[in-house]
């Protein structure tokens, strides 16, 4: 028999594994995830509290945070690639803009390796085909 | 035009707008040495229209002649109702024609003595200014309108004699100056202010004249306000305790000391308490004071004048002390008739203002020939060098001595005259009548003395022409001596002009309302005016003061050198050093002040640092907090974890209790 504590002791580890992750990883992706995780702790939480006490309020709440996440979702990704066009980054360490001033900035002992950069797409020609070479591209 | 109020605002305006239009020179350089021009054409056109004014008043019908403008609310604020009206009677109208006459020819001697000085342009404008603001005080209906004027002449006081605001004593003279009229305007301000209140509240100097004499207020209240509106009149007029400003003022340019410094703005207190004069017959005690003062003041002036080496202090001691003398005249108003006692001071007003701006007119010739050395004791002999100048200056220097048939000797008469009568019919203060009158005599002979005294020092004995003066040395140019002539005419005519043979002068100034109104008040019932009568007693006394001063000065001068007895040394040296009368107010008022302001200088650097401190405590606050905003979201969340974390905690434990 599954009981209400089974499904609260679920809740609670996705919403400590959530926690420690969003605490610990510094990558914008990474953290949200985390932070995603958490809120799925929760609704675990209201839908067993919800099954627990036999009404729909638990779901109701349930459906909802699914839905404000979803927007939430979109919005941070949006903000997420906002970021990284200005800084082609996402570690959240290089934006400490937003601190006091006169502080000296935290600077990380162990930054997260940059990024590769990425190889540049290649100029396909009006006929779709890539070319093999150069004297082939003019040809085309 | 045929409107005398009209014709008074007129000459009202034509310095206002000679000083709006010098004012303009000022900026355009290449006209600023035509700026005496409209200065000139102004006075001369005020002074025209003072005359038209004058001959208007003069031929006008009836016992009390006064023309008042009709009153344009200047502003009010409860029963506080201040009207901008002019008055023309006869007293404004004397008073206005000579500030305006005496002007225009001072007018035209400055633009000679102070042709080429880089302020020209300045000088005229602020210069027309004060004529304007003068004709303002003399024709005001109103106390607030006459304090406008009255502060419009300190402000022009203050700028002329900081003209050379380059030299440091020109500027301290300047702050001097302003800062003690300035005290004795306080007290002015609160006479007008009590009078408004025990005059049923106007400021209009003839309803409130009206309204004293039909409602006679508590005599303790009014015998404070007339103190505090003397109180004004002794700033400005430089009488006994507040006289320290005018010989100082002597740093302003010659004209200036003539203008301003003797002939017309210091007359402002004397001109104030004659046109007062319904005011104070009202109140014995305070007219004593006035006597008091003015006797108090002209004996220890003509004292200090004495032994003072430089020919303008001399002049400007001389000033103080004869100012003195119209307030003795004023003061004996209400012992005596007080037509008879505005008319002597009033009289002096009108001579001293012709030999007084010739003499300091005279002086600026001799400083401009002696390169602008002013300390008798380096010039000397100047009698074949300056023959003009030298001819002026006697006329005006017998004039200020009171010689026989001179105007000084005329207007000085008059004030013996209504002294000795006042020791005769005032009734409580007999005693304090007869010194003053003794006094009065005792300055008249002291007047004649140190006024030779300078003569002769200045044009006799050997040549004697400072190194400075240069190619200087020479007579003065006649758009300088013109004006020095006009008025050695008058201070030697004025006088027997207008006077002596048919009481003209105070039988015309009695027409003024505010003098009737006295009179009524002094001596209720009587309904022909006591004419001032010449005494051949008392004329003996004053010539013989006058000659036994004279002859002093000749017997002790005649050779052009300062010689002092051995004997007088103790006394000279005293009035060499004025008496130590500014050190005194030095270690009285300056350093106690000067204390003060360094008590409260620390005082208020201690109150600073007490704020500071308690600035301190949140900055240290926001010190110690502020690390924790270090822009990094991991510290953030860790933040809101730990503040959860705190939360559930205590939540648990209570709940579980």
């Amino acid at each position: 028999m599954i009981s209400l504590e089974h499904y609260l002791a679920v809740g609670a580890v996705l919403f400590g594994i959530g926690l420690v992750g969003f605490l610990t990883r510094r990558n914008f992706i990474t953290m949200f995830l985390c932070a995603e995780m958490m809120l799925q702790g929760v609704v675990v939480n209201f839908l067993a509290f919800g099954r627990f006490h036999g009404h729909l309020g638990g779901q109701v709440f349930g459906l909802f945070i699914v839905t404000v996440a979803a927007c939430e979702a979109g919005l941070a990704l949006a903000l997420f690639l906002m970021l990284y066009r200005r800084g082609k980054s996402l570690d959240s360490g290089d934006w400490q803009g937003i601190r006091e001033d006169g502080l000296p900035p935290t600077v990380d002992l162990d930054p997260l390796a940059r990024p590769r950069p990425e190889p540049e797409d290649p100029h396909l020609p009006a006929a779709g085909a890539k070319p093999v070479s150069k004297e082939e591209a003019l040809r085309v | 035009m045929s409107d005398p109020v009209r014709l008074a605002l007129y000459a009202l305006a034509c310095p206002l707008a000679a000083a709006l239009v010098a004012a303009l020179l000022c900026g355009v350089k290449s006209l600023r040495h035509l700026a005496h021009l409209p200065a000139i054409v102004g006075f001369g056109g005020a002074a025209v229209f003072a005359l038209m004014v004058l001959s208007q008043v003069l031929g006008a019908e009836g016992e009390s002649v006064s023309f008042v403008s009709p009153s344009v609310t200047w502003f009010s604020a409860g029963k506080f109702s201040v009207s901008a009206s002019i008055t023309v009677d006869p007293l404004s109208a004397v008073m206005l024609a000579t500030v305006t006459f005496v002007a225009t020819w001072i007018a035209i001697f400055s633009a000679g003595y102070m042709h080429g000085d880089d302020g020209f342009a300045r000088f005229f404008a602020v210069m027309s200014l004060f004529v304007f603001s003068m004709c303002v005080l003399v024709l005001a209906n109103n106390f607030l309108l006459l304090l406008a004027g009255w502060e419009g002449v300190g402000v022009c006081s203050y700028l002329l004699v900081g003209y050379y605001f380059a030299k440091p004593s020109a500027a301290a003279a300047a702050r001097k100056a302003f800062l003690v009229t300035r005290l004795g305007d306080v007290g002015f301000v609160l006479g007008i202010f009590l009078f408004w209140q025990i005059g049923g509240y106007h400021t209009d100097l003839d309803k409130l004249f009206d309204y004293l004499a039909k409602n006679p207020p508590n005599p303790g209240m009014l015998t404070a306000a007339c103190l505090l509106l003397f109180c004004g009149a002794v700033g400005k007029s430089a009488q006994l305790p507040l006289y320290v400003w005018l010989p100082d003022a002597m740093e302003g340019p010659t004209p200036v000391s003539a203008l301003i410094h003797a002939a017309t703005m210091v007359t402002a207190g004397v001109y104030l308490l004659a046109r007062c004069a319904s005011l104070f017959v009202m109140s014995p005690d305070a007219q004593a004071v006035v006597c008091l003062i003015g006797g108090l003041t002209a004996a220890l002036a003509g004292f200090i004048a004495v032994a003072q080496t430089d020919l303008k202090r001399v002049l400007a001691y001389s000033t103080v002390s004869q100012l003195g003398y119209m307030f003795m005249a004023l003061g004996t108003g209400g012992a005596v008739s007080p037509n008879l006692a505005v008319a002597a001071a009033i009289f002096h007003l009108f001579t001293h203002a012709f030999f007084k701006a010739l003499l300091f007119l005279g002086s600026g010739s001799v400083m401009h020939a002696m390169g602008n050395v002013i300390d008798m004791r380096k010039f000397g002999g100047l009698r074949k060098l300056m023959p003009v100048t030298h001819a002026t200056f006697l006329c005006g220097s017998a004039a200020l001595a009171g010689l026989p048939l001179l105007s000084g000797f005329w207007s000085k008469d008059q004030i013996l005259d209504v002294l000795f009568e006042a020791r005769a019919h005032g009734h409580h203060y007999k005693g304090l009548y007869l010194f003053v009158f003794a006094t009065a005599v005792l300055t008249a002979a002291l007047t004649a003395f140190y006024t030779f005294r300078a003569y002769f020092l200045t044009f006799w004995g050997e040549e004697k022409i400072p190194h400075e003066a240069g190619h200087h040395a020479h007579e003065s140019p006649w758009i300088m001596l013109g004006p020095l002539c006009v008025l050695a005419v008058g201070a030697v005519t004025a006088g027997i002009v207008v006077e002596p043979f048919n009481h003209g002068f105070s039988g015309f100034l009695a027409k003024s309302p505010s003098v009737r109104l006295a009179v009524a008040q002094a001596m209720p019932g009587t309904t022909d005016l006591p004419h001032p009568h010449f005494s051949w007693v008392l004329a003996g006394i004053g010539t013989a003061a006058a000659f036994a001063g004279l002859g002093l000065a000749y017997s002790m001068y005649r050779t052009g050198t300062e010689t002092v007895p051995p004997s007088l040394r103790a006394a000279w040296r005293l009035s060499l050093d004025k008496l130590y009368v500014d050190e005194l107010y030095a270690a009285l008022f300056v350093k106690p002040a000067e204390l003060l302001a360094v008590l409260s200088r620390y005082f208020d650097g201690f109150l600073d640092g007490f704020s500071r401190v308690i600035a301190a405590i949140p900055r240290a606050a926001g010190g110690v907090l502020r690390p924790l905003q270090n822009g990094l979201v991991q510290f953030y969340a860790l933040g809101m974890v730990m503040g959860l974390a705190v939360f559930l905690t205590v939540v648990v434990f209570r709940s579980g209790r």
